[in-house]
């Protein structure tokens, strides 16, 4: 095995990227990393990234994948910190008051812009006005899954059970909430919705039969629908999603209902033209690096790589066709 | 069963570059362990960086290791300091902390160590055994049974204290309101946030634990060396007994097995293992008072347990792509960082990275208990360094720690307002361990009972029709009504025998 030869210098590198990770994280409450003084010589110190949820989840490791491609680019350190909380708010809230110079970025999640301010009051809904978009980054779709016990194969199939259909959601104003909650209004199915705090017990209950279906993110769910576990009903993507090419979307099955997540890269607005350029100039090359194409076909994350103009189109348009829908079928997401 | 791929796991374990990164993730974690607050999870997000550079196999046997390595170290805290690290180990403070007063530190490191080693071996054996079973289990768990088993394990918590039961039951309520704070799940509605974003997730445990137990014993030592010579602790005995060993031996077993089967359940299984646990040592011990005054039998069931638990947490992430716990999430994005999909076809797609991971663990394991053993020696000293220094170290350990988990300097300001509130409980005569189990089981018993009643349509006679949730709930009855019918079954007794000797 050719690790073997090399493992003892990895592990002290290791060891000693551990200790900087430290040093690092331990500096992150002192404003010492922005010492970029000079437009022309951007970056000087390390830029740091943070993630508005937990190390290990879809969000975090394209922060970091991101973040890997850019450090090597701009050949400076790309700390990520995570400050999980209040879906991603939180973490939002200390960016938008950061120094806008290009040394604190984050990847951020459209839901946050689009969803989140269907369920919270508008003093907290966090605008995309307080960012500057550097670039779209990928979309992360969603599928609604049901055990093979159920014997559904369809949405169709749902409507003809002629029950309540129990249905879990990964919490109250994500996508995946939206997406159900929008099919079951279109297609006039009674429903209940249980919501579960976060994927993993959402997906755990869907492969218990605990409840008739979920919705859930194509990364979450497609080992287990390979494996034959899971049965998908539909995508909520406007074409078919390649990782899943037999799978109809719901507007196929005539149910208009489309949600994605999305996730672009953002800096505090008012961040110089010069920065935002040398940034997205690395995440472009980046996005190019085969090691990074194969990152978003391992986590079925299809590329999204847009104009700043494009993301801020799309969120506006989710954002009104979201609320107008909602409006329509009478459904409230915090019901 | 084909355990041809077994064998080749070994192989992969045994090669030279994956025993070092094994014995590397021990050390680490249980260094790791040691510092209070600064769990596996924190220190996994640290290290996810550096596992891009290495292969997968060398990668989780690394990670994994941090993890189970975290779990022996933890103890040393919870029996030094009063200090655990995590919800599992609260339940160790209790007689481990007695015994280490008592000069016996090295009789409760000692134990927990062996108690560790088995029942993380035993586990480990089930893994490689039966884990798919185990897995379909998991499964079966649907929010009425977290519900059903939250309730069993408030009724434990009640039956663990030794002290006041009313003061008891009032901390404990205190901890289960303290667990409604945040965004409510269901509905988005704000409860006791004050519009603070910061208390919209809810508190942690961590701040929580760090506050109540760490910094309150410290607050109160401060107080107490003012008012008297304080003598430095005795450092008696550094290794158990075989009379402990033989006291210890029956908890080991049960622990083990308790470990075992409760650590498959994702979200709190730990936690209720080691109280449970425990639990059922207090109620088998002929003389059940000993409990929370530094029985060893008090140390080794928890501690076994929760090892246990943590070696069967991997089972639902290795077999069917459910992460158990915050750890088995982040092990879950370094395998997705390498390109695996943990999942029900992990084993058969990529047998030598189950088998590997698993095996390493036998080997982990035995590194762990040897290098526990001399540490026994090295960490005990701990008590003799002067209170005026140590104090102030585990204070700074213990607020970074705190800082760790979300790197929110918010989270330091609570674990000092729970600081000063453990240290006015404990004045008062509380125990913060009924507040903290109250509170972990507290979100648990709220939500599933949330989601069950929605799945049953309203209908609440769903929990006792279900076969699990309504064994469950029998058992809920017995552990309730158990003290009325000792009572009865002691009455009887006796009576029938004056009537022998009247006739």
């Amino acid at each position: 095995m050719p690790t073997s030869r090399t493992a003892p210098r990895r592990i002290l590198q290791g060891v000693v990227g551990a200790a900087a990770a430290i040093a690092l994280t331990a500096c992150g409450g002192v404003k010492t990393t922005s010492s970029g003084g000079g437009d022309g010589d951007y970056p000087s110190g390390n830029i740091e990234f943070s993630v508005g949820a937990s190390a290990g989840g879809s969000s975090d490791l394209i922060t970091r994948a991101l973040a890997q491609g850019i450090s090597k680019e701009l050949g400076v350190s790309t700390p990520v910190l995570n400050k999980p909380g209040a879906n991603g708010a939180l973490a939002a809230k200390e960016l938008q008051s950061a120094k806008p110079d290009g040394y604190k970025i984050a990847v951020q999640n459209a839901s946050l812009f689009t969803i989140t301010p269907l369920t919270v009051s508008p003093a907290e809904a966090t605008k995309i006005d307080s960012f500057d978009v550097i670039t779209g980054v990928s979309r992360d779709d969603y599928v609604m899954a049901t055990n093979p016990k159920s014997g559904f194969t369809s949405i169709e199939d749902l409507k003809k059970a002629g029950k309540t259909i129990r249905y879990g959601t990964t919490g109250v104003g994500t996508g995946a909430q939206l997406a159900s909650a929008l099919t079951f209004g279109a297609a006039d199915i009674k429903s209940t919705a249980v919501p579960f705090d976060g994927g993993a017990p959402n997906l755990t209950a869907l492969l218990g039969n605990q409840v008739d279906v979920s919705t859930m993110q194509i990364g979450e769910a497609i080992e287990n629908i390979k494996a034959g576990k899971l049965v998908p009903l539909a995508v909520f993507s406007k074409e078919r999603i390649p990782y899943l090419p037999e799978v109809k979307t719901a507007i196929e099955q005539g149910f208009d209902v489309q949600v994605t997540q999305y996730r672009f890269l953002t800096a505090p607005k008012g961040t110089p033209e010069n920065v935002k350029a040398k940034l997205l100039e690395a995440a472009k090359k980046t996005f190019a690096t085969p090691e990074y194409k194969k990152f978003n076909e391992e986590n079925s994350l299809t590329p999204m790589e847009v104009a700043p103009q494009e993301v801020l189109t799309s969120l506006q348009n989710d954002a009104t066709t979201f609320k107008s829908q909602l409006d329509k079928f009478g459904i409230s997401l915090t019901g | 069963m084909d355990i041809s791929p077994i064998l080749e796991g070994f192989g992969v374990v045994l090669e030279p570059a994956n025993l070092l990164y094994c014995f590397v993730g021990v050390i680490i974690g249980m260094l790791i362990g040691v510092l209070p607050g600064l769990g596996p999870g924190a220190t996994i997000a640290i290290l996810l960086p550096i596992t891009y550079g290495i292969g997968p196999v060398s990668a989780i046997i690394m990670l994994a290791g941090i993890f189970y390595g975290a779990q022996y170290g933890g103890t040393i805290t919870s029996v030094l300091l009063r200090l655990p690290g995590e919800a599992s180990s609260v339940v160790t403070v209790f007689d481990g902390f007695a015994l280490a007063k008592q000069g016996k530190a090295g009789t409760a490191l000692g134990i927990a160590a062996i108690g560790s080693f088995i029942g993380g071996t035993v586990s480990i054996l089930g893994l490689t055994l039966v884990a798919p079973v185990v897995a379909g289990f998991a499964v079966d768990f649907g929010p009425p049974e977290y519900a059903a088993l939250g309730i069993l394990g408030v009724l434990l918590i009640s039956s663990i204290g030794n002290g006041n039961k009313l003061k008891a039951i009032i901390a404990a309520c205190v901890g289960l309101l303290i667990a409604t704070v945040g965004r409510d799940t269901f509905t988005g509605a704000e409860r006791f946030t004050f519009g603070s974003l910061n208390l919209a997730e809810g508190i942690d445990f961590i701040p929580i634990a760090m506050g109540l137990f760490g910094l309150s014993e410290i607050l109160y030592n401060l107080e107490e060396r003012h008012n008297q010579v304080h003598s430095p602790a005795k450092v008696g005995n550094v290794w158990p007994s075989r009379k402990d060993l033989g006291q210890a031996k029956g908890a080991i077993g049960r622990g083990s097995l308790i470990g075992f089967v409760l650590g498959v359940l994702p979200g709190g299984g730990a936690v209720l293992s080691s109280l449970a646990a425990y639990a059922l040592e207090k109620r088998r011990a002929k003389q059940p008072e000993r409990f929370g005054r530094g029985a060893v039998e008090g140390v080794a069931a928890p501690e076994t347990a929760n090892n246990a638990a943590a070696t069967s947490s991997f089972i639902p992430l290795l077999t069917l792509g459910i992460p158990a716990n915050a750890t088995m999430a982040l092990i879950f994005g370094a395998l997705l960082i390498q390109g695996i999909q943990p999942g029900p076809q992990l084993v058969t797609e990529h047998p030598d990275v189950f088998w590997g991971v698993v095996n390493s663990m036998y080997i982990g394991n035995i590194l762990l208990l040897i290098m526990s053993i001399p540490m026994v020696g090295v960490f005990v000293r701990i008590l003799r360094v002067r209170p005026a220094i140590m104090a102030p170290i585990t204070v700074l350990i213990t607020l970074l720690g705190a800082y760790t988990v979300r790197n929110q300097v918010y989270d330091i300001f609570l674990v000092i307002v729970f600081g000063v509130l453990g240290y006015l409980m404990k004045k008062f005569g509380f125990e913060p361990g009924p507040l903290v189990l109250a509170f972990v089981l507290g979100s648990m018993i709220e939500s599933s009972a949330r989601q069950s009643l929605l799945i049953f349509g309203g209908d609440p006679a769903g929990f006792l029709t279900r076969p699990i949730s309504g064994t469950i709930f029998a058992l809920v009855l017995l552990v309730a009504l158990w003290p009325l019918i000792g009572r009865f079954v002691r009455r009887k007794t006796p009576a029938r025998v004056e009537e022998k000797i009247s006739s």
